[in-house]
């Protein structure tokens, strides 16, 4: 069921041309990069370190894992459903690649073949979470709330209460080794490459095209055959798999894999989701937005460190940073009802 | 010799219950290749549920449904389309946030895909032909929420003959009210095209509008209460006929009530001069008195639907004065549209008219809520006093005033509308297509209802659905264009204007 | 299938008490397994610790109902100890006066967010969240306070209790009742669950929505700072992050409720059952001896089996 909003009651007659329309769509979705744009403009009058090679690499740094993170939690909201168990899977991911691959807690040595088994697990998940949610008709909220626990309560107890240090050096060198040619971690190429596949998935799969469907109109969906039960699960386990890619960045990134890895990192993501235009309710927005938004809000905290902020109150200025960047970029005529 | 065609599609004795109720009984239609067959009956008398069972959505409990003589069945709606039974339906069924063309093959994109990857520009180019095939020139990558509403009922009937190129059988098109939305000028392209399209298939076509079903079908099979009672070739039909198989007795002479029309009296409620809202509208200027009906005609982005927000409070106007109770007032939110005492019985009554998962009785008490509190508590038993009250006044059919308005049929729906309304004491009352999706016998009502209120002094601003109700109800009558009045004429009983005489300033 | 099941429950009145009967299975399940829960005083000292959740729980369920949310509260709670903490001794009772001030304050800007810039409460929500956690942290200068003999004097109304009864009990009974009336007896809680369950309408109807919409936001952050000042009391000191965790387990106790995250449909009752729910669950595994790190994992199985029962699905039109 749609609701006809205001728009709906100013009509243009059928015989106006298309194109002014299209035109005042696509405005609005650019707007998120105008602001990233102004935010960037802002830091660097403020202090020109902003726009240094040495700080983009930084920038590219910290936003390798929300990046990852946010493409599968864009999946599922675009879907209209809520992931909770993001910090949870990259928890569990991040410890079960710390506890296979050479460390200081015990003799395995897996290398390269535990990150299969990673995004095995986190795929697993995933499909839990989907498969509870459909066929027991549980909110997405609940069982990811849910899982969420259990993830970080079964990494907990592999555990067993202390961190374990990773000593495989391939796998740090996914945050410390620098590319060649351009001078960037392997790990940014690594989210990279996520966000390419991410947006293929997104435009060009039956898979990507249906869950904008889903979020667009669940009943009117279904009616047109469309499997959304299937859909669902799918989704949630592909997210499940970029949530492990981001544990296993995360677990490379501060070499060790401990239970505290995910703490704060489901709000900063979804920050980061709906600050680049992705509404919560469904059915709008897109893993290019999200990465704008993910660069807006990894962009203010660089900004504010670069612009001598204590730390103590950068979250709190990061707050309202995000309130302004919002206000800014959303399409006020567009949206009567806001939740 | 008669040679007897292979029918297009068949039910044989089906039969249909839910808790309750007997939905079908024993229903029986043949559908010929290449002909248009009616479908009409009241609300409840079946016609929904025979869709649904067509087109997948429902199994019959008994009997059989045959496609080309070929006995079937249908697991899913998605199921019955690959058969070839494709649904126009009544409430947009396109989703808003995505195109045009993925709208059209929306669960059929397989026949692009390979290795997972759906080829777009052979799916755009698809789109485009099946767009073309009714004449609706739109670019298929269109978002879909950028057309307006007949454009949508267009693509809507485009997705339907899509499956034309995935089924074998010849098509089966059920068309669910499907002129609801639209204005005579794009009913008559609608009318058009599906006369040039019989020769790929077959239509049913299930409206309330009895003059329409009459125009457009070659057969027409009328329900009640669950049967079909009667099978007419449409040249053995007329609208009296049609309505008394209908509804079991004959149609009233005065459909609108009009002996019921008073005078009206002097006393001015609304005041209006010289409105204007940006390319909406312009030097909107009229007066309304106590009991009178102003009826307000034109086409779509005449300015009508415009300025019936403005009245609301949905869009204040920019310039000019509008005068309520004499008070001067800018609407800048519904809330004070309700202080002035208007009321607004919005065309989508399930998602501005009513709370539908709320009681009977909360929503009639919601516009006048402050009447019921005493130091800030609700007053539970007084509410359900009012509630008790109206509903016996207006005859609302509900199991009981704490049901959920969700429960409830179309026009009894209204009704509670209406009765929210009048237990804030409006003086106002905006009807925006109050009749619309509704059966004969519940319009009927809400006319009366309507002849009830405006004696007792209430004023009326009606935008409505077809000419002949404005004319019918309306004492005066506007006409818009372009955004500007165009027309002013009385509609006193006995000095009705013609419909031809309000189109000539609409168009 | 669990549709099916559920709905074999028959009418809507008997569904309702779903989480109900869910909640006292719980408590006797934990009860025939180690009988010393079942004690007076185990299930007072267990609707006591439940106070703080509780309180919280119905700040939030103001916001949810009206379809909103509140990331705000646990920030906001942990504030209200250190302001609690830091100004007793200045302001003895004065100090929880401030600290309520100050919840009613930071409601009213995010509400005033929400409406006037438009922006989802999520938002809104989470970044007034940062504002009161980094003036906690400034106010505290990152580290947790301690209160003394003559500042717990103050807190006697929390920590004492009355012919038996822990005040932290009474305090929760009296948050229960004026918040039950508030939400099923006023017209702000009718408008609300209109607002929840049909905005369109009940914007049309002449419901003046962003007001609203502000109260309630100024409700869930009075409740929350009410919960940290009770909070602070227990503990007798305050910090910026004493009130971890509580945020989530407040939403989630009021979805277990049976309470829809969409709103509209709820009510206090739910949320107190719900809260409960979330505590024999708690303090139940502990009771069991359940190994710690196998807790959350407990918790989280029991969520979900919760949630599963007690959700009212004829009020919910699609699972989201």
């Amino acid at each position: 069921m749609t609701i006809h909003t205001d728009a709906d009651a100013i009509r243009p007659a059928a015989a106006t041309p298309q194109k002014p329309a299209i035109r005042r769509w696509r405005l609005a979705s650019w707007a998120p990069v105008l602001v990233l744009v102004l935010v960037c403009a802002v830091i660097a009058v403020i202090n020109p370190n902003f726009l240094t090679f040495g700080n983009f690499v930084r920038i590219s740094q910290a936003v390798m894992i929300p990046l990852v993170l946010g493409l599968g939690a864009t999946f599922i909201v675009l879907m209209g459903s809520v992931d909770l168990s993001l910090e949870g899977v990259l928890t569990l991911s991040a410890v079960i690649l710390s506890m296979l691959v050479l460390n200081g807690a015990n003799a395995n040595d897996l290398g390269l073949l535990a990150i299969p088994i990673v995004i095995l697990v986190g795929a697993g998940v995933g499909f839990v979470n989907g498969i509870i949610h459909v066929r027991f008709q549980v909110p997405s909220f609940m069982v990811t709330l849910g899982t969420w626990f259990i993830g970080v309560g079964i990494a907990n107890a592999i555990l067993g209460g202390t961190a374990t240090r990773i000593n495989d050096q391939f796998i740090r060198a996914f945050a410390i080794v620098r590319d060649p040619v351009v001078g960037l971690p392997w790990g940014v190429w690594v989210a990279i490459v996520c966000f390419l596949i991410a947006l293929v998935i997104q435009n060009y799969t039956r898979l990507g095209r249906h869950i904008y469907a889903l979020g667009g109109g669940e009943e009117l969906a279904a009616l047109s055959g469309i499997p959304a039960a299937r859909v669902r699960i799918l989704a949630f386990t592909i997210a499940g798999v970029f949530y492990a890619v981001g544990g296993i960045l995360a677990a490379a990134q501060l070499g060790n894999g401990y239970s505290q890895i995910g703490v704060g990192r489901l709000f900063t993501t979804l920050t980061g989701v709906v600050v680049g235009g992705t509404a919560l309710s469904g059915g709008q927005g897109g893993v290019q937005q999200t990465l704008v938004g993910v660069l807006i809000v990894v962009v203010l905290s660089n900004g504010m460190v670069l612009m001598g902020i204590a730390p103590s109150i950068q979250i709190g200025v990061n707050g309202l940073m995000i309130i302004a960047a919002v206000a800014l970029s959303i399409d006020k005529k567009m949206m009567r009802i806001v939740k | 010799m008669n040679v007897r065609r292979t029918l297009a599609l068949q039910l044989i004795d089906v039969e249909k219950r839910f808790p309750g109720v007997h939905a079908l009984k024993n229903v029986s239609i043949d559908i010929m290749p290449s002909e248009v067959v009616g479908l009409i009956g009241e609300n409840g008398a079946g016609k929904s549920t025979l869709m649904k069972i067509l087109s997948g959505v429902y199994k019959p409990d008994s009997g059989e449904i045959r496609l080309g003589g070929k006995p079937t069945c249908f697991e899913s709606a998605a199921d019955a389309n690959r058969h070839g039974i494709g649904m126009v339906f009544q409430e947009q069924s396109l989703l808003t946030n995505i195109s045009v063309g993925e709208n059209i093959y929306l669960g059929n994109e397989a026949q692009f895909t390979r290795l997972g990857m759906v080829n777009w520009k052979a799916l755009y180019a698809a789109a485009a032909r099946q767009l073309a095939t009714v004449q609706v020139e739109v670019d298929p990558r269109t978002r879909t929420s950028d057309l307006d509403l007949a454009t949508r009922q267009m693509v809507e009937l485009a997705k339907a003959l899509a499956l034309e190129e995935s089924a074998e059988a010849h098509l089966v098109i059920l068309l669910d009210e499907p002129t609801s939305v639209l204005e005579r000028a794009e009913i008559e392209i609608l009318f058009a095209r599906v006369r040039a399209l019989k020769s790929r298939a077959s239509f049913i076509f299930v409206s309330h509008r009895l003059d329409e079903v009459l125009e457009l079908s070659d057969r027409i099979y009328i329900m009640k209460d669950g049967a079909v009672v009667a099978d007419l070739p449409v040249a053995e039909a007329n609208v009296t006929r049609l309505h008394q198989l209908m509804v079991g007795r004959s149609l009233q002479s005065e459909y609108y009530r009009e002996s019921l029309q008073k005078p009206y009296r002097d006393e001015v409620v609304i005041e209006a001069e010289d409105l204007s809202l940006g390319h909406a509208y312009r030097g909107v200027s009229f007066k309304l008195h106590a009991g009178e009906i102003l009826g307000i005609a034109g086409v779509i982005g005449a300015g009508r639907e415009e300025l019936t927000r403005t009245l609301v409070g949905f869009a204040p106007h920019e310039t000019g004065s509008l005068r309520i109770g004499g008070r001067d007032c800018r609407l800048r939110t519904p809330a004070e549209a309700v202080d002035c005492g208007v009321g607004y019985i919005p065309r989508d009554r399930r998602v501005e008219g009513l709370v539908l998962f709320l009681s009977v009785a909360a929503n009639i008490t919601l516009a006048n809520l402050g009447m019921l509190t005493r130091h800030g508590l609700i007053d539970r038993r007084q509410e359900q006093a009012i509630a008790t009250t109206w509903v016996e006044r207006l005859k609302v059919k509900t199991p009981s005033i704490n049901t959920l308005c969700l429960n409830l049929s179309g026009g009894n729906q209204q009704k509670v509308v209406l009765a929210k309304w009048l237990n804030a004491e409006s003086r106002v009352l905006i009807l925006d297509h109050p009749t619309r999706g509704l059966d004969v016998g519940a319009k009927e009502e809400v006319y009366e209802l309507i002849r009830a209120v405006t004696a007792e002094g209430v004023a009326v601003i009606l935008t409505s659905d077809t000419l002949e109700e404005t004319i019918g109800l309306s004492h005066t009558l506007l006409v818009m264009r372009d955004g500007t009045v165009t027309y002013r004429t009385d509609g006193r009983p006995g000095h009705k204007p013609t419909q031809v005489e309000l189109i000539e300033h609409m168009v | 299938m669990i549709r099916k099941l559920t709905d074999a429950f028959g009418a809507e009145s008997a569904r309702q008490y779903l989480p109900f009967a869910t909640l006292v299975v719980l408590v006797l399940s934990v009860g025939i397994a180690q009988p010393t829960f079942l004690e007076p005083a185990t299930l007072l000292q267990l609707a006591s610790d439940t106070a703080v959740l509780f309180i919280l729980a119905t700040g939030v369920t103001f916001v949810i109902m009206l379809g909103g949310i509140d990331l705000s509260l646990q920030s906001m709670a942990s504030l209200a100890t250190v302001v609690v903490a830091i100004t007793t001794t200045r302001l003895g009772y004065g100090s929880f006066v401030l600290a309520l001030a100050i919840g009613a304050v930071a409601g009213l800007l995010a509400g005033l967010v929400h409406v006037r810039l438009r922006i989802p409460s999520f938002i809104a929500t989470l970044a007034i969240g940062g504002v009161l956690f980094s003036t906690a942290l400034v106010l505290s200068q990152e580290r947790a306070i301690t209160m003394f003999e003559t500042e717990r004097g103050y807190q006697t109304w929390i920590t004492g209790s009355l012919f038996g009864i822990p005040n932290l009990v009474l305090i929760g009974l009296v948050v229960l009742v004026s918040a039950h009336i508030l939400q099923s007896h006023t017209a702000f809680g009718r408008y609300s669950a209109a607002i929840g369950a049909g905005e369109p309408a009940a914007y049309a109807s002449g419901v003046k929505v962003d007001r609203q919409k502000v109260i309630a936001h100024v409700l869930s952050a009075f409740f929350a700072a009410l919960a940290g000042v009770i909070l602070a009391g227990r503990m007798s000191g305050g910090s910026p992050t004493l009130a971890e965790g509580l945020l989530l387990l407040s939403i989630a106790a009021v979805v277990v409720g049976g309470t829809a995250i969409t709103g509209g449909v709820g009510s206090i009752w739910r949320t107190l059952v719900g809260a409960l729910i979330i505590s024999v669950v708690r303090i139940g595994m502990t009771f069991l001896g359940v190994n710690i790190f196998a807790q959350n994992i407990v918790f989280g199985a029991v969520l979900i089996i919760a949630v599963t029962i007690t959700i009212d699905r004829s009020k919910i039109p699609i699972v989201k």
